[in-house]
C-alpha cells in the first residue's frame, strides 16, 4: 500500500466524511479540524489495515469516535465558558466567535436532529444521510445492530413528534421554493450553535 | 400515542420501517392492513413518508470541503516527507538500524545483540511515524558495510538532522561531519569551530546524542590529550575499532598518539609535521585535524607543507 493508495482514499472519501462531520458539528471549523484529524489518524493506521477492510466504514468509525471525544471535551470546556459566552453574546448582540447563525435557512429536520442525543443523532445521520447498513452503524457506535436500529427509530419518532402540527407537504414546497439555486447547499448555510 | 390502541403501539416500529422503506415484505403487509382501518396511524404513516422525503433532500446536499481537503493534502505531504523508513541489518558491529526520510539519512543506531527495534529510538518515540522498509535504505547499508570492511572511505549521503535535539546539536553535528576520514579532532576543536570555544562539554553531550553515528563521525572526536573519552554511551570499544579501521590508532590503544600525527588546520590546503612553525601552539591550539598517516592526509585533498616537508621527513610511526 503506497502513498498513492492513500491519496485515492482521500479523493474518494474526504467529501463524504467532511459532510458527515459538518452535519454533526456546530461550526464549519470544527468539521474541518475533525475531518483533518480523521484522515491523519487513518494515514497512521493505514498500513496495518487489512486489504479486504471496509475503508468507508472504518473512516466513519474514526470520525464518529473523534466527534464523540470532541463533544465530551467541548462539554467540559463549556462548563467553564458558558457564563462568559452568554454574557458576551448578550452585550455584543451576535455570536461571540463571529459565527453567524443562519437559523432561518436550516430545515426543520436539521433543527430537530441537532437536538437529538448523541447516539440517536449519529445513528440517524449514518443511516438516513449516508445510508450505512445497521451492522456497520453498530460497529461504528460500538453497539448491537438492534440498538442501532432502535436509535434511528427513536430519532425518527422524535422528529415526527416535533413535526406534528406542521404542514409537511406545504413545508416541502416552501423549502423548495425558498432555495432558488443549488449553488448554496443547505449544509453550508446551516451554521449551528453548539448542541449538547 | 399513549391513548392509542395497544395494536398501534405494537406495530409502530414496523410502521416507521415501512414508511421509510426499510421493512420486510411481511411487515409492510401488516402495516398496510393496520393503517387501512386506523386513521391516526395512517396520518403518522404519511408523516413518516414526508420525513423520508425531507431527509432525501438533505442527502442530496453537499458541503464544500475544498479548503479542508487542500489543508489535509498539505499536511499529508509534510508527514510523508517526515516518515522514517528503516531497516535492521547485520554488521561487524552488531545489528544496525538505518533510517531515512525523503530528505536524507536521519538515523543510524547500534541495536543490542538481539536487534530489538522496540529498544531503539523508534520504540521510545512512537510519534516519529516509522515504517519498516529495508529496500528504502538498503543502498546506504551496502555502502556502510563497505566502509566497515575498509573498502570505502567516504559516505556522501544527504543527511537529515531533524532527530538532533537542538539547533546547537545540529551545528556540532555539521562541524563533526567535516572531519576527514582518517583524522581526529578534539571536542574543544569542534567547540571552537562552531564559535563557542568554551562549550567542549556541551559538544560532548551533543555527540553523545548523535542520531547518525559513523555517518556523522563522532568517533573522530577525541579528548585534547588524545584520550578516547566516550562513545555512544558505553561503547568506547567501538570507537577504538572505527579509529583503527581508519588507520588513526592501533585497535588495542587507549589514546590517539597525537604527538606523532600529521596536523592540518581546517580550511588549509596543506598538512604539516607537528613541529612545523606554521602550527600555532599558544593561540587557539585546538582547531586541528590530526592524521594518522600521510596517505590519509593526502586522500583528504591536502598537500605536504613546503616548510616542514612531511613528505621528505615522514614521522617514524607512518
Amino acid at each position: 500500500m503506497g502513498p498513492e493508495t492513500f491519496e485515492t482514499l482521500v479523493a474518494t472519501h474526504h467529501g463524504e466524511i467532511h459532510r458527515y462531520l459538518r452535519r454533526l458539528t456546530a461550526r464549519a471549523s470544527e468539521a474541518d479540524d475533525l475531518s483533518q484529524e480523521t484522515f491523519l489518524r487513518a494515514y497512521r493506521a493505514f498500513r496495518e489495515l487489512p486489504d479486504d477492510a471496509n475503508v468507508r466504514a472504518w473512516l466513519f468509525t474514526i470520525a464518529t469516535n473523534l466527534f464523540r471525544n470532541h463533544v465530551r471535551s467541548e462539554k467540559r470546556r463549556s462548563t467553564f465558558h458558558a457564563a462568559v459566552l452568554a454574557a458576551r453574546s448578550e452585550t455584543a448582540g451576535h455570536d461571540p466567535e463571529g459565527e453567524t447563525v443562519y437559523r432561518e435557512t436550516r430545515t426543520v429536520i436539521e433543527e430537530v436532529v441537532a437536538t437529538l442525543p448523541l447516539k440517536q443523532r449519529t445513528a440517524f445521520v449514518l443511516r438516513k444521510i449516508h445510508e450505512l447498513d445497521y451492522e456497520t452503524i453498530a460497529r461504528t457506535l460500538d453497539c448491537s445492530a438492534d440498538s442501532a436500529r432502535a436509535h434511528v427509530f427513536q430519532a425518527l419518532r422524535k422528529i415526527r413528534h416535533t413535526l406534528n402540527g406542521h404542514d409537511m407537504a406545504g413545508m416541502m414546497a416552501v423549502r423548495a421554493a425558498g432555495r432558488p439555486g443549488a449553488g448554496a447547499p443547505a449544509s453550508e448555510a446551516s451554521e449551528r450553535e453548539v448542541t449538547p | 400515542m399513549n391513548a392509542r390502541h395497544s395494536g398501534c403501539v405494537a406495530i409502530e416500529a414496523d410502521l416507521v420501517a415501512a414508511a421509510t422503506g426499510e421493512a420486510a415484505p411481511e411487515a409492510t403487509r401488516r402495516v398496510e392492513e393496520h393503517v387501512e382501518h386506523c386513521g391516526p396511524c395512517r396520518e403518522d404513516f404519511g408523516r413518516y413518508r414526508a420525513i423520508e422525503g425531507l431527509v432525501g433532500r438533505l442527502r442530496a446536499t453537499v458541503s464544500d470541503d475544498t479548503e479542508a481537503r487542500e489543508r489535509l493534502i498539505a499536511r499529508l505531504g509534510d508527514l510523508r516527507r517526515r516518515r522514517l523508513r528503516y531497516g535492521v541489518f547485520p554488521s561487524p558491529l552488531g545489528p544496525l538500524l538505518i533510517g531515512r526520510t525523503d530528505d536524507g539519512v536521519s538515523l543510524v543506531q547500534y541495536l543490542g545483540p538481539e536487534g530489538d527495534v522496540r529498544r531503539s529510538l523508534l520504540g521510545r518515540r512512537p510519534e516519529l511515524d516509522a515504517v519498516e522498509d529495508s529496500l528504502a535504505v538498503e543502498a546506504f547499508y551496502r555502502e556502510l558495510l563497505e566502509y566497515l570492511e575498509g573498502r570505502r572511505s567516504h559516505l556522501e549521503w544527504p543527511l537529515d538532522l531533524r532527530l538532533a535535539r537542538s539547533e546547537f546539536h545540529r551545528g556540532v553535528l555539521r562541524a563533526t561531519a567535516a572531519i576527514p576520514y582518517g583524522a581526529v579532532c578534539s571536542y574543544a576543536g569542534i567547540a571552537s569551530e562552531i564559535g563557542k570555544p568554551t562549550a567542549s562539554r556541551a559538544v560532548a553531550q551533543a555527540l553523545r546524542w548523535n542520531p547518525l553515528p559513523i555517518v556523522v563521525p563522532c568517533h573522530r572526536v577525541v579528548g585534547s590529550s588524545g584520550a578516547l573519552v566516550g562513545y555512544a554511551g558505553d561503547k568506547v570499544g567501538l570507537k577504538r575499532r572505527l579509529l583503527a579501521l581508519e588507520g588513526v590508532m592501533r585497535a588495542e590503544g587507549a589514546r590517539v598518539p597525537r604527538a606523532t600525527m600529521y596536523v592540518s588546520l581546517p580550511r588549509e590546503q596543506c598538512y604539516c609535521l607537528p613541529t612545523c612553525t606554521w602550527i600555532p601552539t599558544a593561540d587557539d591550539p585546538h582547531r586541528f585535524f590530526f592524521f594518522g598517516s600521510r596517505e590519509r592526509a593526502e586522500a583528504a585533498g591536502l598537500t605536504p607543507c613546503g616548510d616542514c616537508r612531511p613528505d621528505l621527513h615522514p614521522l617514524a610511526s607512518s
